[in-house]
């Protein structure tokens, strides 16, 4: 009974470290250390986007697009106002050719951010953020079980 | 962003990297700070190392 209720509370804190990052070691009663991560990954985020970074959608032409995508969707709620921004809509796969005026629109949204001089450096910052947000998770994990001190 | 500074750009990665793996590996502030500090002094100095060997090397351009 107390390992389902321990395992519950784990389960609990690592979905809160998805959605918002720190918020699992708050959690977990490590309060300073989450306001440190909090502060941390909101500013990787916010300068990814500030610097026109992209934010990934799923590519079938391009495999590695996915691994991007799920580090992106590991920030969480953070991650629909990075799509909101970038794409003017929450999209998570490239559309397809049998939608010509969706995939044009994309594609044009992509040139124009693609032309920034610091895009990416941005979009670096946002995968950044996502793989620390996904660190955080296993962290909470780890302290959760008791692996880690 | 009129400006643009590659390498104001390298050391606030660094330091956001560093002070993230200083929090994350150490228990204490002191500790964590000198981890961070490490992280993000070692990625500036490996980049300009790098970017210092890639200039004699005939990339095109």
């Amino acid at each position: 009974m107390s390992t389902s209720k321990e395992g519950g509370r784990v389960a609990l804190a690592c979905l809160v470290a998805w959605l918002l990052p720190g918020a699992g070691h708050w959690l977990l009663g490590r309060r300073a250390k989450a306001v440190v991560f909090l502060a941390l990954v909101v500013a990787t985020f916010a300068t990814g986007l500030m610097m026109q970074g992209r934010v990934y959608i799923a590519n079938p032409e391009q495999p590695l697009t996915y691994l991007a995508t799920f580090a992106n969707v590991a920030l969480g709620p953070m991650d629909l106002i990075g799509r909101r921004m970038f794409y003017e809509r929450i999209i998570y796969a490239f559309p397809s050719e049998s939608d010509p005026d969706l995939y044009q629109e994309i594609v044009k949204l992509n040139r124009n951010k693609i032309l920034a001089v610091t895009h990416e450096y941005g979009s670096t910052f946002v995968l950044a953020a996502g793989l620390m947000n996904i660190l955080l998770i296993l962290d909470v994990f780890d302290i959760g079980i008791g692996r880690k001190r | 962003m009129g400006g643009v500074s590659h390498f104001l750009i390298l050391c606030w990665f660094s330091v956001l990297v560093g002070a993230f793996f200083g929090t994350l590996t150490r228990s204490t502030f002191r500790e964590g700070f000198k981890v961070g500090a490490l992280i993000a002094l070692l990625m500036v100095g490996v980049s300009l190392i790098i970017a210092y060997v890639m200039f004699f090397l005939p990339l095109g351009g």
